[in-house]
């Protein structure tokens, strides 16, 4: 199928309801990044169950869905929900999970009763409560000069450009509070009013998302992407960028996919940002499990290729001294290694015996230096025996630095020898 | 007599003839001896702090439900069933590998195999009912409850295998407490912590499994939340712990199939939830009233 | 010099958490029974130290022996007092559970204590002095009760070696000198107590001998050899930060810089 074909199929129908998904989604991982960092996920998965009776009582009140009567509704519901948990904990000492799963199973429970008893007065099956309607959004429009556009999408548009500014003005808060909420306190910073706002962006993401994609997937789009992106980053910043770029492309793919495989929106947008997810722990760029893999590999070969080069250096200045000096390690990744060295220039064979090219000697002296400063440091700050020192340095000797390997001479006071006499030799 | 029952069936619009039926009451007896297992269960996941861990099992059995039907073609509940118990492992051990090899905190796992996988079900069940694979409405009853729809033979398999749910858990009941009270000793001591840790997960699992058919699976981990947390305002005792919170499930599910029987289109989960949480209101007003609890 | 083989060895123990060494090369043996103090900073390793003893955590390198076998051979010989946070004090257990605890080991898989556990966990009551609080809910008692219920459920295991993790924490001045009573009573009936603590007098005063750690074993001896003004400077103003740098450089898989 060529990109016109597709574009015509998919039609603008499709494409109001990507959009609505899009903007819902990026309100959510903007909202969840700072839920997830600070350890509230679970909040933001009460929440987004428990604002149903809000919602439920302000539509009978005569709010129109995502009009504001309704997320005032909503965020009503919410605060309940936070100050029913925090009573349950401080006052009733139940556990904080155990009081949220309390809490928001009895509120969304009294949304479903609700939802069913007026059923006649309000439209809201209980299949749209948990799932969404993603596709029949752009069939409920208002007309926004020349456009119909879909309300759906005007609420999430409204909301995504609240909290956006809402992130703009108090962005070194919100920073800092996620960084180390005491800290904040105690530098007298309004931790609590961060804390609330956050939590009413909570809600008015839940209204936002509530029927596109339902209350339950509501809780993806918050923290589904937000963790793939705590995996991808450190920056705060830079999480919350990427939180939103993979809440879109994963809203936008998975509605793709719903539509080609005929299915419900909401369900593979979750699906999706599931994927996303899953990717991010393998494929993360420091952390994931392949370069974890990687670097294990590569430890292992560099440790292997080292070794024998501080073993041939050993070798050769034990000739000088007349003394005899350790084999090398023979295992199969170290012959290997071995045989790389060998063709690489790094070492040559001279008369039957392995001798460092010049361009190899100051690695190998480093890694020798490395190991009798860590065994000279060790017998000076730690009770070691003497013959105890050598296995720990054959470990750290790979891991020493050359400021570390100064500071470790400069604390020795700059002795000649190691505690078996070994001479040190100098930086180079 | 009948008269009088017609007379409050018109008034409320009611059929309260249905409450009565034979097939009611087996179902009923069969959802009382869930709602009992699910308190003994839960009093226990509660204790190790473990009290979501059935929410994301609960919403992951979505999928296995919905796949055992579409390899089966059969629609019968030990089947299903079989299926949402094996997602719902395969969603614990997702969490554990989640916990093992990611930086990704507890609670943020546990919304992600929670939203994750109900996503997945609902897109699985959506897919066939828009296929028109005959049956696959009937699956959305597992979203939310349903009880009408169970045979008497169901209600038997359910409450045989809540029955020996809670044999395991009293054979066991040593070891869990162990190691819910004091980890680090009973690891001290021997005691192979996570294989206890791992009983007591997959006691869950098996628990939200059989609340499915009443409470659903958005719902169902109220049924291992609500009556432990209740039964602990009354007691500081393990043992009478565990029997009220067996009791509390008892009522609460019996009550929600009744009633959810005689309202039509109410689903049975938010019944139950409803009145456990009432249960448990009662419990934190009365108990407060009593001895109100020294300030902290 | 007896053939017995020593009490407790550490030999070149390492222990990391994430790849991150936070004890390194540990080299300890301790040979007679004796009160063994465990001194060092905040965040030193010391609990760490005894975990690796206990095998709760995997050792990066090195291995602990326990009466010259491996610990898990012996556990039924060893008692622990965790470290404080560990427990939720809102658990719906009794002082008499919780010592009870003690005994399980003894009684094995799918049974329950009988008579003779609850005689001992009784009598272990008794000599921590809280007999008359069994039945009272372990969150209702005051810090060191609490500790000195921790304290009678390692005496129900009745162990030879005992593993305490400060378990003066947070205690008044009555309940530490009971606790420290009860375990010069172990000492003299020929039992190993090995305790982390923080209050450097009472370990001069009555510890027989004391390893000093900061992420590092410093010193270990008889108490007032080892308690030198160098040694405990070394311990507390020690020179770290090469072990921190070098640690994070481990985790990483590179070097430092
Ligand atoms: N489970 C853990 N995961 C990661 N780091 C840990 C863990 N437990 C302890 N640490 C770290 O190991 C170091 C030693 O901790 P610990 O043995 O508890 O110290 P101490 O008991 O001497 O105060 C500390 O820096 C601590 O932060
Ligand atoms: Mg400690």
């Amino acid at each position: 199928m060529t990109s016109a074909d597709f574009l015509s199929e998919v039609g603008p129908m499709h494409g109001w309801a990507m959009a609505t998904a899009a903007v819902v989604s990026a309100a959510a991982a903007m909202v969840g990044t700072l839920l997830v960092v600070r350890r509230m996920s679970l909040l933001g998965d009460a929440i987004s169950h428990a604002v149903l009776p809000g919602i439920v009582v302000a539509v009978l009140a005569g709010g129109r869905p995502g009009g504001p009567l309704v997320i005032v509704g909503a965020v009503v519901a919410a605060l309940v929900t936070v100050w029913l948990t925090q009573v349950l904990r401080d006052g009733v000492g139940v556990a904080e999970d155990a009081g949220a799963g309390v809490v928001f199973t009895t509120l969304f429970a009294l949304g479903v009763v609700l939802v069913t008893a007026a059923a006649s007065r309000i439209d809201l099956d209980p299949g749209c409560i948990l799932y969404g309607i993603l596709e029949l959004v752009p069939f409920d429009t208002i007309s926004v000069g020349r456009w119909n556009v879909p309300r759906a999408f005007l609420t999430g548009l409204a909301v995504l450009v609240l909290i956006g500014l809402g992130l703009l003005v108090t962005w070194r808060l919100q920073v800092f509070v996620a960084f180390d909420a005491d800290a904040a306190r105690a530098a007298g910073m309004p931790v609590a009013a961060a804390t609330l706002s956050l939590l009413a962006a909570t809600a008015m993401t839940a209204v936002a998302g509530f029927e596109a994609v339902g209350a339950i997937l509501v809780v993806a789009m918050l923290v589904v992407p937000a963790a793939a992106a705590e995996l991808l980053g450190r920056r705060l910043s830079r999480v919350m960028a990427m939180a939103v770029a993979l809440g879109v492309v994963g809203s936008v793919l998975g509605y793709l996919a719903a539509w080609k495989w005929n299915t419900n929106a909401a369900g593979m947008i979750a699906v999706v940002l599931g994927v996303e997810y899953a990717m991010a722990v393998i494929f993360a760029p420091e952390e994931g499990l392949l370069a974890r893999g990687i670097g294990q590999i590569w430890l292992r070969w560099r440790v292997a290729c080292e070794d024998q080069l501080a073993a041939v250096w050993r070798r050769e200045e034990a000739a000088g001294t007349g003394l005899a000096a350790a084999a090398a390690p023979h295992g199969f990744i170290d012959r290997l290694a071995r045989a790389w060295l060998a063709m690489a220039g790094r070492l040559r064979r001279v008369d039957g015996e392995w001798t460092l090219d010049p361009r190899a000697r100051p690695a190998a002296e480093m890694i020798v230096r490395s190991h009798r400063l860590w065994e000279a440091w060790l017998g000076r700050h730690a009770e070691l025996p003497v013959d105890h020192l050598h296995p720990p340095a054959e470990w750290m000797e790979h891991h020493l630095g050359a400021d570390v390997r100064r500071q470790i001479e400069a604390d020795l006071g700059w002795q000649a020898s190691d505690p078996h006499g070994s001479e040190i030799p100098p930086e180079r | 007599m009948t008269s009088a029952v017609g007379y409050l069936s018109c008034l409320a619009a009611i059929d309260l003839s249905g409450l009565l039926a034979y097939n009611t009451l087996i179902v009923a007896a069969g959802t009382a001896a869930v709602g009992c297992a699910a308190g003994v269960v839960g009093s226990l996941s509660v204790l190790r702090k473990r009290a979501l861990v059935g929410d994301a099992a609960a919403h992951v059995t979505l999928v296995g439900v919905a796949t055992a039907f579409a390899l089966t073609g059969r629609r019968d509940l030990p089947t299903l069933l079989a299926g949402g118990f094996a997602a719902a492992l395969a969603g614990l051990l997702v969490l554990v590998v989640m916990r093992r090899y990611t930086r990704t905190r507890d609670d943020a796992a546990t919304a992600i195999v929670l939203s994750v996988g109900f996503g997945g079900g609902i897109a699985l069940v959506a897919g066939m009912t828009a296929r028109g694979i005959p049956g696959s409405a009937g699956l959305e009853n597992f979203l939310l409850g349903h009880t009408a729809a169970l045979t008497a033979r169901d209600a038997g398999v359910l409450a045989g295998v809540s029955l020996a749910t809670v044999v395991v858990v009293m054979l066991f009941l040593k070891e869990a407490t162990l190691v819910a009270f004091d980890r680090s000793f009973a690891a001290a001591a021997g005691w192979p912590v996570a294989v206890v840790d791992y009983l007591l997960v997959v006691l869950v699992a098996v628990m939200v499994v059989v609340g499915l058919p009443a409470a659903g699976a958005v719902l169902v981990t109220a049924l291992v939340v609500i009556p432990p947390v209740a039964a602990r305002q009354w007691t500081d005792r393990l043992g009478t712990m565990l029997v009220l919170a067996g009791v509390i499930g008892l009522v609460s599910a019996v009550t929600g199939v009744a009633i959810s029987a005689v309202v039509p289109r109410l689903a049975t989960g938010p019944v139950i939830v409803l009145v456990a949480a009432a249960i448990f209101a009662i419990s934190v007003l009365f108990t407060r009233w009593r001895s109100p609890r020294e300030a902290a | 010099m007896s053939l017995a083989p020593p009490l407790v060895e550490f030999h070149d123990v390492t222990v990391a958490y994430g790849r991150r060494p936070v004890l390194w090369n540990v080299d300890l043996t301790i040979s007679e029974p004796c009160l063994f103090g465990v001194v060092g900073p905040n965040g030193a390793g010391k609990s760490t130290l005894l975990k690796a003893a206990l095998g709760l955590v995997p050792l990066a390198g090195g291995m602990v022996r326990l009466f010259g076998q491996p610990l898990e051979r012996v556990r039924r010989r060893v008692g622990y007092v965790p470290q404080r946070e560990t427990v939720d004090w809102d658990f719906p257990v009794s002082v008499m559970d919780v010592v009870l605890m003690g005994t399980y080991s003894r009684v094995g898989w799918l049974r329950r204590p009988a008579a003779a556990e609850r005689a001992v966990a009784r009598e272990s009551l008794a000599r921590v002095g809280l007999e008359d609080l069994a039945d009272r809910q372990i969150g209702r008692l005051s810090g060191g009760q609490q500790q000195r219920v921790f304290l009678a459920r390692a005496l129900a295991q009745q162990a030879d070696v005992y593993f305490l993790d400060e378990p003066m924490a947070g205690v008044d001045a009555r309940s530490q000198e009971q606790i420290l009573a009860v375990l010069s009573g172990l000492r003299d009936a020929g039992k190993l107590v090995i305790v982390v603590h923080h209050d450097l007098r009472a370990v001069t005063d009555w510890f027989d001998a004391v390893a000093l750690i900061d992420m590092r074993l410093v010193a270990a001896g008889p108490t007032r050899e080892t308690l030198t003004p160098d040694n405990l400077r070394r311990t507390y103003a020690g020179a770290i930060d090469v072990l921190d740098e070098v640690g994070r450089a481990v985790q990483r898989r590179s070097r430092t810089p």
